[in-house]
């Protein structure tokens, strides 16, 4: 089955754990060269930051590409300044999981309720942010989902603006529950050290 | 701020320094590989531009690999020209290095590693990569100098799909390539997000009114649709070299503090050159054996002689192209005398091409080339009294004496060469011939002159 599959895939990764800043982080390495890092919050065990990393094919390192949490501004971004970048001013999309729901938030966007609509699309397994002032369009995946290939539902997702915020909320499916919960079991028995360096057998 | 500002585009066309060679645009060749006479910057030399013809033609198959070939001939007989040419009329996308054979010595790399390297850098392969590109209509540019006209230029793009719009930062390097393109609010363009490279698709449709703006090739296109960012995936060729570099830099943190790579491990290519020919079995690239052109090839020793023969053999090889000027001399690094100073087991694998002296006739044709190519006049008897000179003493002294002689002439407000100019140039700098009798007659005040040393070795 598909979930036992991301589940498999999940166990046989090597995983170094690490513990500081009251955060509990995790560094993945799979067997395909892919690499994960997650961290979560110790008190809450809420996910704050999950990251990708992979190896193109010529076999150059790509940045970390976040899938949960703040998007990663470091110096680096100056560097790049040279060619192109989104002004700051453009809505910035970033995802924050509660306990219960996949949530997105998406700031900078000031313009009235009733312009967004937001649906999911089965068919093309993405949910899809519109404006009606025609400002604004995003398509996103549930990576959650895919992993496990369990089908997008209409029903479970909804949308709220405040504050120049949009914010989408997908609950989670009782397959994703019941495998974070696991997940979390597992990660609290990998033995982190406190502080300092250690060994990350990954690298 | 409703208005479109469009920025002043003072048109960038390209200023290239004119060298020694920027004449040549090919080989001048028909359909049939018969030279023509004076074609595309070469002049002459006609037997040994058409087998740089058939030379031409067994790169651009493909298949074989591992040939070499040598230019052989007497200085400023055309050889390094001949190369140049057959670098042109490859194009852009065969990989064609060129280096000098005394490059190679340096007190970082070993010999044989940097031949490696430049070896690497002359096969291409095609492979596809995903990129992130950003495509849409231009809504807006705007570009801010400083009104001190020094410091960086402050851009923003807008650019809109049928569903979004979204306004970017522009660096430095990406307006002066917007304004290059001559990008204006309209245009349908993307942009690669790593590279910045920019391509026009058209015009949009909504601005099909604007009649009289635009030339008759101008295409329309439809405002592309959805998201602004896409990701694609795109052909391009990088060298073996590139590959090996990605793969050869320290991994994690200490990549920061490496900054060249110097020698790359023989594992690194072994393991890259089995991945190459796995992909290629897939179809997922292509290799493109291109061209390694050796100038000056004497000054290799024998320790690379025996490498290339060794590495001639190799199956990811480019073809080499040679250049010497030397006939029978020692070869570097032993004590043996050899045709060229190459030795005979390379030549033998070799296909060897020989250039001849111009004629005067030719002679008179280069020097109106490069005449046209400096933008320097000449009346007609200076320039015969110029393919005199280049006849008497060399090609390259009365190709040097052009500009020159412009300048001389520019300096009495003329508009063209004359005799006299020439005349003055010619008292002024001394050819090798007549520096050569100067210092036979003066020797005896110069400095140095009682350590009587046997004449130079230049082998």
């Amino acid at each position: 089955m598909a979930v036992q599959n991301w589940t498999d895939i999940l166990k046989s990764s090597k995983k170094t754990a690490l513990i500081s800043d009251g955060k509990r982080k995790i560094h993945y390495l799979f067997t395909d060269g892919k690499e994960m890092s997650e961290e979560y919050d110790l008190k809450t065990d809420e996910l704050i930051v999950r990251k990708w990393r992979h190896k193109s094919t010529l076999g150059d390192q790509s940045p970390w590409q976040v899938e949960v949490g703040e998007p990663l501004a470091g110096p680096d971004t100056s560097l790049d300044s040279e060619v192109i970048k989104e002004n700051c001013s453009n809505p910035v999309l970033m995802r924050k999981d509660t306990k219960n729901s996949f949530q997105w938030r998406i700031r900078n966007l000031p313009f009235p309720k009733d312009v967004f609509s937001v649906s999911a699309e089965p068919s093309d397994r993405c949910i899809v942010v519109k404006t009606s002032n025609k400002k604004y369009y995003k398509k996103f995946n549930i990576p959650d989902l895919d992993r496990n290939e369990l089908p997008l539902d209409n029903s479970a997702l909804n949308f709220s603006h405040a504050n120049n915020t949009l914010i989408i909320s997908y609950k989670k499916p009782k397959e994703i529950l019941t495998l974070e919960q696991e997940l979390l079991k597992e990660l609290k028995k990998l033995k982190g050290t406190d502080e300092g360096d250690v060994d990350c057998k990954t690298q | 701020m409703a208005t479109t500002k469009v920025p002043e585009v003072r048109d960038i066309t390209r200023i290239e320094r004119i060298g020694a060679h920027s004449h040549i645009r090919g080989l001048g060749l028909d359909d049939a590989l018969e030279p023509r006479q004076v074609s595309q910057g070469l002049v002459g030399q006609l037997a040994s531009r058409r087998a740089a013809g058939v030379i031409l033609e067994m790169i651009k198959d493909g298949h074989i690999a591992g040939r070499a070939v040598l230019i052989a001939g007497q200085p400023g007989t055309g050889k390094t020209a001949i190369a140049m040419g057959i670098a042109q009329s490859l194009g852009p996308d065969t990989p064609f290095t060129a280096m000098a054979g005394s490059e190679i010595f340096s007190l970082e790399m070993s010999k044989t590693e940097s031949l490696s390297q430049a070896f690497r850098k002359a096969i291409g392969v095609r492979i596809k990569e995903e990129t992130e590109i950003i495509e849409g209509e231009v809504v807006e540019i705007q570009i801010d100098r400083p009104a001190t006209g020094t410091g960086a230029k402050v851009g923003k793009l807008t650019l809109k799909t049928t569903e979004m719009e979204t306004i970017y930062d522009l660096g430095n390097k990406m307006i002066d390539s917007l304004s290059k393109e001559k990008v204006q609010a309209g245009d349908v363009i993307t942009i690669d997000k790593a590279t910045g490279k920019i391509s026009k698709l058209g015009r949009s449709f909504t601005r099909a009114r604007d009649y009289d703006a635009m030339g008759a090739q101008t295409q329309f296109v439809q405002c592309p649709e959805g998201e602004l960012q896409k990701r694609k995936e795109v052909v391009h060729t990088v060298s073996l070299h590139e590959i090996d570099v990605i793969n050869s830099r320290t991994q994690g943190f200490l990549a920061l503090f490496s900054g060249d790579t110097g020698e790359i491990k023989a594992e690194v290519r072994e393991q890259i050159n089995a991945k190459v020919c796995e992909w290629r079995e897939e179809g997922k690239a292509e290799i493109i054996p291109g061209v390694l052109f050796i100038d000056e090839v004497h000054m290799l020793d024998m320790e690379c002689f025996s490498f290339l023969n060794r590495a001639l053999e190799s199956d990811l090889s480019p073809v080499l192209i040679m250049a010497t000027n030397r006939g029978i001399t020692r070869i570097r690094g032993t004590n043996y005398q050899s045709p060229h100073g190459i030795p005979i087991d390379l030549l033998d694998r070799l296909l060897i091409i020989a250039t001849s002296p111009y004629t005067e006739k030719e002679t008179k044709q280069i020097l109106k080339i490069r005449c046209e190519e400096e933008d320097v006049e000449l009346s007609d008897e200076a320039h015969t009294v110029l393919t005199r000179i280049g006849m008497e003493t060399s090609l390259r002294y009365a190709i040097q004496l052009i500009s020159t002689a412009g300048l001389v002439c520019r300096k009495r407000k003329g508009t063209e060469v004359q005799v006299e100019d020439i005349k003055r140039v010619y008292s002024l700098f001394l050819d090798e011939a007549r520096s050569s009798q100067y210092m036979k007659e003066y020797q005896d005040s110069f400095l140095f002159n009682e350590t009587q040393a046997p004449t130079m070795d230049t082998s």
